[in-house]
């Protein structure tokens, strides 16, 4: 019999997809495994009892992290669309489009190490309020770039119908421009929430190991060599980007051309 | 006097949008010049002559910059095979949701993920055991934190590969590939010269830019190469965060040193990249 390689291929791959998330989850219930067991002496919801009694502070984190990327996920949506069309109605808006990427394509440790003076002058250093704004200036150019096709001439269009027909600025954006962009608000609304949710860098050298976000706990379980309370905390940072991708996919999926 | 509403717009967005990068480069350009900065006594060329001579900073840019091309040049060349022979399977319902899953991973994740799989008391190292390959954890070869970067590359191309397979089958789809193939074939084109003619330059032309920014988001990773990555040399990020984060005052303002020139090569990068006027995709 023939096998079609092209079945083959594919049933693999979905096994290599699949397979972190397996064994992430396997080995958060895992305990005592040491090397060459290759099953574990223990396993069961012991990990999972713990997290939930927050001896070990990760359902704090949970939240933490979760009131982080709604906070920047909130601010820089909203942020990111009211000032987006100001800038690509600019006349200048390719000079305005340069300088946003500027901050968008730099490796967001490495501004947040230049930018940790500034915030520990401002009392934004080591707390939470700190870790929202500079998570909000790397998320926001994300979002202004993320509305510069919306700003078109057929959207221009409508702006001016609503003003010719005797409507003010306030219906143009309540009946008109939020209707229309709805679809696109909601995706850059979670697409900035991930970007929130999976940062490490910024949020380590901002919050100085004193806001835990779950990133940052997977660090210090590494760190530790507690690799079984990471991969808990790996199953917390991953399974709410999946259920996302389960209600749309548009959510999670950058597409930029 | 009436602001103009717009007018406050552009000031908000200077204000969140540039102030903050400026603000950024000239604290590192300063500090790298000795102007600020804790033990420093004023303008000196002596951190940049003391980073230029040691060649610490050429030495982590080109170990990144092969990482980063490397991990990218499997990573699209993964993901045009792909997209070329499984677009049809991958259209199907169970499959269509599959592949976006490696999206919902994030680096760190990945970085944690890989060292639980290779290192020496990994998965790998306990299968191999078991399999009379090993017979002590110390035996199994060097697959994270080594000289070649295996761990951080496999990361890497597990991390962007997914995300190329889809942005190419979106591409694909949006750029109807599929009936231009079809009028190729119809015209006489091979299957070779459909995929070299028709499917790679129209795919390529599309996304070139955002390959080029991918490349760029790689070469200044910090958690995969911090979880992954070896004593030396290090790549960009990790490099300049340990020599800012050092007791010995004088590495802080050589770090800054690597920052400027990082920031000056990365902003050279997005000013080729995104201020030309970029023309239609197919026009001559």
């Amino acid at each position: 019999m023939r096998i079609n390689w092209k079945s083959f291929v594919l049933s693999l791959a979905v096994l290599l997809i699949l397979f972190p998330f397996i064994y992430l989850v396997f080995l958060s219930l895992a305990s005592e495994w040491r090397f060459p067991e290759v099953w574990p002496s223990y396993l069961g919801f012991k990990n999972w009892v713990t997290v939930f009694g927050s001896e070990t502070g990760l359902l704090e984190s949970f939240f933490s992290s979760l009131l982080i990327s709604l906070s920047v996920a909130v601010f820089s949506t909203a942020s990111g669309f009211l000032i987006s069309k100001a800038v690509f109605y600019h006349p200048k808006k390719r000079i305005l489009t340069l300088l946003a990427y500027f901050p968008y394509i730099l490796a967001p440790v490495v501004f947040a190490a230049c930018l940790s003076f500034f915030f520990l002058k401002m009392g934004l250093f080591g707390n939470m309020t700190g870790v929202v704004v500079a998570q909000f200036i790397i998320a926001f150019p994300y979002a202004l770039l993320f509305f510069s096709s919306f700003w078109n001439a057929k959207v221009k269009s409508y702006e001016d119908l609503v003003a010719t027909l005797g409507g003010n600025k306030w219906q143009t954006y309540t009946k008109v421009l939020l209707p229309l962009a709805k679809g696109l608000i909601l995706i850059c609304f979670f697409q900035t929430f991930l970007i929130s949710w999976f940062e490490y860098g910024l949020t380590s050298i901002i919050g100085i190991g004193k806001v835990q976000t779950l990133t940052i706990k997977v660090f210090l379980f590494i760190k530790e060599a507690n690799y079984y309370y990471g991969a808990l905390s790996c199953c917390l940072l991953i399974f709410p980007p999946v259920v996302l991708l389960y209600f749309n996919k548009r959510y999670v999926f950058k597409k930029l051309v | 006097m009436k602001i103009k509403k717009s007018n406050v717009s552009i000031l908000l967005f200077v204000l969140i949008g540039v102030v903050p990068f400026a603000a950024a480069f000239i604290y590192a350009l300063l500090y790298s010049f000795g102007v600020i900065g804790v033990a420093n006594n004023g303008f000196t060329l002596q951190f940049w002559e003391s980073v230029l001579a040691s060649g610490i900073f050429f030495k982590s840019f080109l170990y990144s910059f092969i990482i980063a091309l490397t991990a990218v040049t499997i990573s699209v060349g993964g993901a045009l095979w792909i997209t070329l022979k499984f677009k049809k399977q991958l259209e199907k319902r169970f499959l269509s949701f599959i592949i976006y899953l490696p999206l919902a991973i994030p680096g760190v994740v990945t970085g944690f993920f890989t060292l639980q799989l290779f290192s020496k008391g990994g998965f790998f190292a306990r299968i191999s055991h078991k399999f009379g390959l090993i017979t002590k954890a110390s035996e199994f070869p060097d697959l994270v934190n080594d000289g070649l970067a295996f761990g951080i590359l496999l990361s890497f191309v597990t991390m962007v590969m997914p995300f190329f397979v889809l942005l190419f089958l979106n591409v694909y789809k949006n750029e109807r590939v599929e009936e231009l193939s079809v009028l190729a074939q119809s015209l006489g084109a091979n299957p070779n010269q459909i995929a070299l003619r028709v499917f790679l330059p129209i795919l390529i032309k599309k996304t070139w830019v955002l390959i080029v920014l991918y490349f760029i988001f790689l070469l200044g990773a910090y958690e995969v190469p911090l979880i992954l990555g070896q004593e030396s040399p290090q790549m960009l990020s990790v490099l300049i965060i340990q020599e800012i984060k050092q007791y010995d005052l004088d590495k802080i303002s050589e770090g800054y040193v690597v920052a400027v020139l990082y920031t000056l090569i990365v902003s050279a990068a997005a000013i080729v990249l995104f201020l030309p006027k970029r023309k239609s995709a197919y026009a001559n």
